[in-house]
């Protein structure tokens, strides 16, 4: 067998001292260049990582993906309308699963206990830090709204979704699990402002109260899936009153007028669709 | 999974509050820190500083407790900022865009020089 390497000693000689004047750094240059690597948080895994536009990948057949892709996350503060933190609670009276069990349970089901007409397509992965899931939601009036949410935050006792540009409301709504008196409580927390003046209209002609439905009836039947009884308390709290005019400009992606617009054109794509290029 | 407290407290340095945060910032944290900021700004303040050296551990429970007393202070005609927080951190910050609304500063000194990160 023949060697197909290099000789080793091939090319110019090198000596100590031929090359430049190596750049002379002072010991206080060296503190300040040195630092030492910064420990590992330890929520790290917990938390989604920085994404400047969310992209949906693997969308279920049935979904209509809309509104999504492209679009930033918006927290609480980017919002149009008044602050609001609202708090709705169930006591798992009689339930001896733990905080723990009742949020896997709470992740693996999330769109079962979800009222009628409204669906969430979750990542295949299930609910994890960084997934991307679509919403296909029923609005007052059977208008139908294409969104999605970003998982924010997930840890054993809680996660996080943060909505994207055009949804009802900017913000996230944290669902958790936790010991209160000796009983496990469930727990969904919306801190929101709506994201745009027509949003806010329409939360105000009872949107709202719709919202408050939605998230009563998903945490009744959490406490029915769990065979545990319990009424939930609703705490709403107005955080800030002020509306924030600068952000009225929110409207351009509204998430509602967009896919009312694409409900329109429905029987359009279908005429088109046999003359349409594979 | 066990909460630690979280302890607040409020000092005063070249017309600037001071609010000096240690431990974990969870949903038990709304209290301490309403509290540190009702003491903070008893005396007529512009702008309030959150100092997260020793904070250790923040959820997203946690975050929205910071939202709030963001949205309190705006309510109040007030600047919030913030120092001392890690890496890791001013990431979760930019990941919630609470960065939009607090300018960032990497220590207490440059916050009061007002030398953002």
């Amino acid at each position: 067998m023949t060697s197909t390497n290099p000789p080793v000693n091939e090319g110019p000689e090198l000596r100590l001292g031929d090359g430049p004047t190596p750049e002379v750094i002072s010991e206080e240059e060296i503190h300040e260049e040195v630092k030492p690597p910064e420990v590992s948080a330890r929520d790290a895994a917990n938390w989604a990582k920085s994404v400047s536009r969310l992209s949906v990948s693997d969308a279920p057949a049935d979904a209509v993906n809309l509104n999504v892709t492209g679009r930033r996350v918006m927290s609480p503060i980017q919002g149009f309308g008044k602050m609001w933190q609202k708090t709705y609670r169930v006591e798992l009276a009689n339930c001896e699963s733990t905080p723990s069990e009742i949020i896997t349970v709470w992740k693996e089901n999330f769109s079962k206990f979800w009222p009628e007409r409204n669906r969430f397509f979750g990542p295949l992965t299930g609910i994890a830090p960084g997934e991307v899931a679509l919403l296909n939601l029923t609005m007052p009036g059977r208008l139908k709204l294409s969104t999605g949410v970003l998982v924010l935050y997930a840890d054993e006792e809680s996660f996080t979704l943060m909505t994207p540009q055009g949804h009802m409301f900017a913000g996230w709504i944290t669902f958790s699990s936790f010991e209160k008196s000796g009983s496990p409580v469930a727990q969904a927390q919306v801190l929101m402002r709506s994201n745009d003046p027509m949003y806010e209209i329409g939360l105000s002609l009872g949107g709202h109260k719709k919202e408050d439905e939605f998230w009563e009836h998903t945490l009744s039947s959490l406490a029915s899936y769990l065979g545990a009884g319990g009424e939930v308390d609703t705490q709403v709290i107005c955080v800030d009153k002020k509306r924030q005019w600068s952000k009225a400009t929110n409207i351009w992606h509204n998430a509602a007028i967009r896919s009312s617009i694409y409900s329109m054109g429905t029987p359009f794509r279908m005429i088109a669709k046999p003359f349409r290029r594979t | 999974m066990s909460l630690s407290p979280l302890k607040a407290s409020a000092r005063h340095r070249d017309g600037i509050a001071i609010i000096d945060l240690q431990g974990e910032i969870n949903r038990m944290s709304e209290e301490p820190l309403n509290a540190a900021y009702a003491d903070a700004t008893k005396q007529e303040v512009a702008k309030v500083l959150l100092n997260f050296d020793d904070v250790d551990y923040i959820n997203s429970t946690g975050i929205a407790v910071i939202v709030g007393l963001l949205a309190r202070a705006r309510n109040d005609g007030r600047s919030v900022t913030a120092c001392g927080l890690s890496d890791h951190y001013r990431e979760i910050f930019e990941i919630t865009r609470l960065s939009d609304f607090m300018t960032i500063f990497t220590d207490e000194e440059n916050a009061l020089t007002d030398v953002p990160a």
